[in-house]
């Protein structure tokens, strides 16, 4: 079976496999590479000239993939800041070590005319702690490999990059002149005339004490009351990915340090939905009271204390629940339908990086037709049933799952579904029944006399 | 009756007993819910929470029975206690307390009413409170009548004796023990009365559940061959009598060897021969009856020497081999311990350890029973007035319970029901002779003045009894709400300007252990808290409350009460990665593992491996305890020393006390700097409760 998928999958890659169209040059390219949170956040512009006779309309953006860490989102824009159709495509004549994301523009580009594209890269798992580990009073330092160059399949006339690291304590940087720093800016380039493919290697090695704080599964269920509610609860595993803790922890140097750009994590916040109400968070062994709840005005800000502080190499779990009101998530459309509009992941922390997702969407009892609206490729789970409080008739699951996720990831998943509104009051009628029948039998039995004489020795007062 | 007569003249005797009907109904109803409401102080004030220590072992095999079902269960060999023993837990424990919360999750499940298994937990002993309200009225209503009965159940509903160990959460045996208890005295009552094999039966099936559910019933099964006894020296034995307790100890004796962890006791262990004998007894008193009536009264004599000096010398040879060859089980401690209070505290250090194996004091009895105490006399006195078979048992079971409270402080919970019952019928019985209106044939041939005087004495009583009863719900809400509602899991104190504080620091530090030590990982710590290690962190422990080998124990507090070199080699003995301790200093919680320390270094020094362990090192040359510098050198040395007072001496705890105060002994601490040579702090919680240390590796051999 695997193999089978396997197969087909390279076939499919295959169908789809793009050629280089070498007529494309890139003019200028502008690139900002932030490392100030655990991500690496690339965003940059492209100015792109069609060289040859022929409009194009297809442009790649490739990555050399033994860079360490992984792609986890890619977004291109226009430079009226539209939304640019892109896809992963293999690409005819490149092996398997590298990545690359087609970009469908607007329209075509005519010959020696150019276009700028803006785009925004997010790579997780590219910031290595080294030293690998440190102890309790160290400073949290980390490297990043990159590339001098931008990375394209195209020749790139020129081009230019600015590295901004969180503090200005760099321990070191590669060189490539021209390079300047100032604070904590590196700045190299501008670089001209780079042919494609080009690499040259770029390292920072600097510190980074913001959060290293890694989603390792994120359980999302969601349940759907045509009652009006929708409760969510979300089971969270955390970990501290960054440099290890290496020998003892010490309580009481930690209540010592007061300064807020420690390594370890005391606490982080959640954004939830404003009219979020009933929140719960607890794990195994019951509520975690550390947790206050501050509300604003469009969203409620949940500032969560682990039960312990978090080192690096330390994890924890915790599942946190609420109930949102339906009316601003359920709808009803025309032809009497309903339309669920719920993002399937939420905000856990600032810069997150979730490695695996698995949202479970639990619909009302007896919903038939069920349409799924992905806001991006997921992976379809089969169906599961759940029963809940006094169901007879167990309800659909919509199982999802995907991997390496961002913050760039909280989006909207549609779900569409036909249901009878009349099956509202299908356990309530039950319940009725049962109760009654209850009543029946015993005003029976009371009423009833079985015995066949009277007892001998009965009992009178 | 009291109740019922106050209410206008009724019309008819129909219409009386509807009206007596509703009102018991909802008498019962209101007691039965009051019972429950009145448990949950500590799910309100903290959350749905298992308390303590072995509630928390219960809850983690319930939960492995509800996920495993009874077989895996009844075969589970736990690996994660009592390293590198493991422990028979389908053997070793009473099964009834999870079969039955398992049997109402999954009741519910079977209705889709969606309960978490915790939860079903911990509401079980207010559950079974409310139900053993109902069956305490039914029991005293059988012995008395309906108005002592309903007394009895609204006493019961709150009395603190039984709350201090049915409170949500505490999911302990004992909450649904005493309803069960209660069921057979309940059951026997109804087979005395009727001499009934059915009535009989139903005892023994109760009795089985008693069995299944708690350790106790080993004071049942002597009560009621006790009070089988007594009716015989009485003279009231009968038919009746003949036939509940055959059948009862055939039934009952049979069901309860089913039970692995009853074996083969009941006709082993001294502490069932009494129920053995009586059963012989009854046999042989009612052969002898039957004799009477065939033969003359001389021929009876001769048979009757013969019989006593022949048959009670082969009685005697065969008790005495079967003692000696070990047939019969020897005396226990924890038997002895109940006839003479102080024998424990002499002998075995671990049982006088326990605090609630403490002797109890007078006060106690009355924080447990308030005004009971008062009563309980009085339903004595009625028990003797107008004796019958049930009132003797009751009266028994009264003068037992009240012994063995004395004696144990946790069977305070046997005698609440019974001073309840007692109690119930003394008030009742007071209350109708004071507030009953005499019937109009007798009022007229008495002249007014005595009729209004006493009707002035009924009303004084009437307040007065009032005021008494007022007290005593308000003692019971106070106690319940002040004294026994603590989790103990959580903690909590008030701060300088009102607030609460949370001192969530176990579970923090099983949370941790949990989460961030190897899944095989050792943890040594004082047996108090390895249930709760075992069922939160889900590791391995080397001893916990199950304290079944004195041996094993003891060896861990020798590594407690040992130097670090000493320590080291136990632990590596041992096989331990962490070590565990909780240490009050910082937070002035008092009972931790610095107070129970002597404990540790009497239990170490109590076997042949621990002799070099003397009590006497650890106290300082004026006789004391004390953890300042005059403290004995050896103690301010040892392991248990170093790893709570570890760093603890940069601390300022106390505004214009030394650094290093220590809040629960109030004195600095005498060793402040020192570093640790084979173990290294791991994790300490927040407030400094729970201090965990790993064992250190060996170091790296040098370079040759």
């Amino acid at each position: 079976m695997w193999k089978l998928f396997l197969f087909f999958s390279i076939l499919s890659l295959a169908n789809t496999a793009e050629n280089i169209n070498s007529d494309l040059i890139n003019k200028n390219v502008q690139r900002t590479i932030d490392l100030n949170s655990q991500l690496v956040k690339i965003t940059g512009t492209i100015t792109i000239e069609n060289s040859g006779k022929q409009g194009i309309s297809k442009y790649l953006i490739g990555f050399e993939r033994d860079l360490q860490g992984s792609v986890s989102y890619i977004g291109v824009q226009d430079s009226q800041k539209n939304p640019l159709k892109t896809s992963e495509v293999a690409v005819i004549g490149r092996g398997t070590n590298e990545l690359f994301y087609q970009v469908q523009l607007r329209q075509s580009l005519e010959p020696e005319k150019t276009i700028t594209i803006i785009f925004e890269v997010i790579i997780t798992k590219a910031l290595n702690p080294y030293p690998h580990s440190i102890t309790q009073k160290e400073k949290q330092l980390v490297r990043y490999f990159g590339n001098h160059y931008f990375y394209s399949p195209y020749k790139t006339q020129n081009q230019k990059t600015e590295v901004l690291v969180s503090s200005r304590s760099i321990e070191s940087y590669s060189k490539l002149k021209p390079v300047a720093q100032t604070d904590s800016i590196i700045t190299y380039g501008p670089y001209s005339d780079i042919a494609a493919f080009s690499l040259h290697p770029l390292t920072v090695h600097y510190e980074n004490n913001a959060p290293f704080l890694t989603v390792t599964r994120l359980e999302r269920t969601i349940e759907i009351s045509h009652w009006g509610n929708i409760a969510l609860e979300e089971s969270i595993e955390i970990k501290h990915t960054g440099a290890q803790l290496k020998g003892p922890f010490s309580r009481y140097d930690y209540q010592r340090e007061t300064s807020p750009n420690h390594h370890s994590i005391r606490s982080y916040r959640t954004i939830l939905p404003a009219l979020a109400h009933s929140i719960y968070y607890r794990d195994m062994n019951g509520n975690i009271s550390t947790s206050t709840v501050k509300p604003h005005k469009d969203y409620i800000e949940l500032e969560l204390k682990p039960r312990f502080p978090l080192f690096g190499g330390w994890q924890s779990s915790y599942i946190l629940g609420y109930s949102i009101p339906s009316f601003p998530y359920l709808f009803k459309k025309s032809s009497g339908e309903f339309v669920l509009n719920i993002r399937l992941l939420d905000h856990v922390f600032d810069d997150m990086a979730v490695d695996e997702l698995e949202t479970h969407i639990v619909l009302p009892v007896g919903v038939s037709n069920v349409k799924v609206k992905a806001p991006y490729e997921i992976k379809r789970l089969p169906d599961g049933v759940a029963y809940k409080y006094l169901d007879n008739i167990g309800r659909t699951v919509i199982r999802a799952s995907k991997t390496n996720l961002v913050e760039q990831h909280i989006q909207d998943i549609e779900v569409t579904y036909t249901w009878k509104s009349h099956t509202l009051l299908h356990e309530p009628i039950l319940v009725s029944i049962a109760l009654f029948l209850i009543f029946v039998i015993v005003i029976i039995y009371v009423r009833l006399d079985f015995s066949i004489g009277k007892p001998e020795h009965s009992k009178k007062e | 009756m009291w109740f019922f007569d106050n209410k206008g003249t009724p019309n008819t005797t129909q219409d009386l007993k509807k009206k007596e009907t509703l009102l018991t109904i909802s008498i019962l109803t209101l007691a039965a819910i009051l019972s429950f409401a009145t448990r949950l102080f500590s799910v309100l004030r903290f959350e749905s929470v298992i308390h303590e220590f072995d509630p928390y072992f219960n809850y983690r095999t319930t939960k492995f029975l509800a996920e495993n079902g009874f077989y895996a269960f009844h075969n589970w060999f736990d690996d994660r206690a009592w390293y590198p023993l493991g422990r028979i837990i389908g053997g070793t424990i009473y099964p009834g307390l999870m079969l039955t919360s398992v049997f109402i999750f999954r009741f519910c499940q079977l209705f889709h009413i969606d309960l978490d298994i915790r939860n079903v937990c911990v509401f079980l002993a207010p559950l079974f409170s409310s139900l053993t309200t109902l069956v305490t009225y039914l029991l005293t209503k059988e012995i008395f009548d309906k108005g002592a009965g309903l007394t009895a159940a609204a006493f019961v509903a709150i009395v603190p004796g039984y709350i201090s160990r049915s409170v949500a959460g505490s999911y302990d045996n004992e909450g649904i023990a005493i309803f069960c208890m209660l069921l057979t005295y309940y059951m026997w009552i109804k087979a005395v009365k009727t001499g009934t094999v059915k009535y009989g039966a139903f005892t023994a099936i109760a009795y089985f559940y008693m069995v299944s559910s708690w350790g106790g019933y080993v004071f049942l099964i002597n009560l009621i061959p006790l009070h089988v006894l007594i009716l015989m020296i009485t003279g009231r034995f009968s038919h009746r009598i003949y036939v509940a307790y055959s059948t009862l100890y055939c039934v009952g004796t049979i069901l309860s060897m089913q039970i692995s962890f009853v074996g083969f006791q009941p006709v082993q262990s001294s502490e069932h021969m009494l129920a053995l004998g009586v059963f012989g007894l009854c046999q042989i008193l009612a052969f002898i009856d039957y004799l009477k009536s065939k033969l003359s009264s001389v021929e009876f004599d001769t048979l009757l020497s013969f019989a006593i000096s022949t048959v009670g010398a082969i009685l005697a040879i065969g008790l005495i081999l079967l003692s000696l060859s070990g047939k019969v089980a020897p005396w226990t401690g924890r038997f002895y311990a109940l006839l003479d209070p102080s024998y424990a505290k002499n002998h075995i250090p671990i049982i006088a350890s326990v605090s609630e194996h403490q002797p109890t004091a007078w006060s106690s009895f009355f924080f447990d029973l308030h005004v009971l105490t008062m009563l309980i006399p009085a339903g004595l006195y009625l028990c003797f007035k107008d004796p019958t078979d049930a009132k003797f048992f009751l009266a028994l079971y009264g003068a037992t319970a009240v012994y063995f409270a004395g004696v144990m402080v946790r069977l305070m919970l046997v005698l609440a029901p019974a001073a309840c019952a007692l109690s119930g019928a003394g008030l009742s019985r007071l209350l109708g002779r004071f507030l009953t209106p005499a019937p109009i044939s007798q009022r007229r041939q008495k002249n007014v003045a005595t009729d209004e005087n006493k009707s002035v004495v009924a009303a004084g009583f009437a307040a007065l009894s009032v005021i008494i009863l007022t007290t005593y719900t308000m003692h019971c809400t106070w106690v319940t709400s002040e004294a026994y509602s603590s989790p103990s899991i959580v903690l909590s104190a008030r701060a300088h300007d009102g607030s609460r504080i949370i001192f969530d620091d176990f579970r923090e530090a099983y949370g941790w252990l949990k989460s961030n030590t190897p899944e095989d990982a050792r943890i040594m710590s004082w047996w108090d808290y390895g249930y709760q290690i075992t069922a939160m962190a889900n590791r391995t422990v080397l001893v916990d409350n199950n304290t079944w080998n004195n041996t094993h124990i003891s060896r861990v507090g020798q590594a407690m009460a040992s130097g670090e070199e000493k320590a080291l080699e136990i632990m590596r003995e041992l096989d331990v990665d962490y070590v565990l301790v909780i240490f009050g200093g910082l937070t002035g919680y008092s009972s931790d593992d610095i107070n129970k320390f002597l404990w540790m270094v009497r239990i170490g020094g109590s076997t042949e491996k621990g002799k070099h362990i003397h009590e006497s090192d650890y106290y300082s040359p004026s006789g004391e305890f004390r953890v300042d510098k005059d403290g004995a050198p050896a103690l301010l040395n040892c392991l248990m020393y170093k790893m709570c007072y570890y760093r603890f001496g940069k601390v300022h705890t106390e505004g214009g006390k030394p650094p290093g105060w220590d809040r629960v002994r109030g004195a600095e601490i005498g060793n402040k700097d020192f570093e640790l040579d084979v173990l290294e702090e791991a994790y300490t919680t927040e407030h400094w409760l729970v201090r965990i240390y790993k064992v250190k590796d060996l170091p790296n051999r040098g370079s040759l």
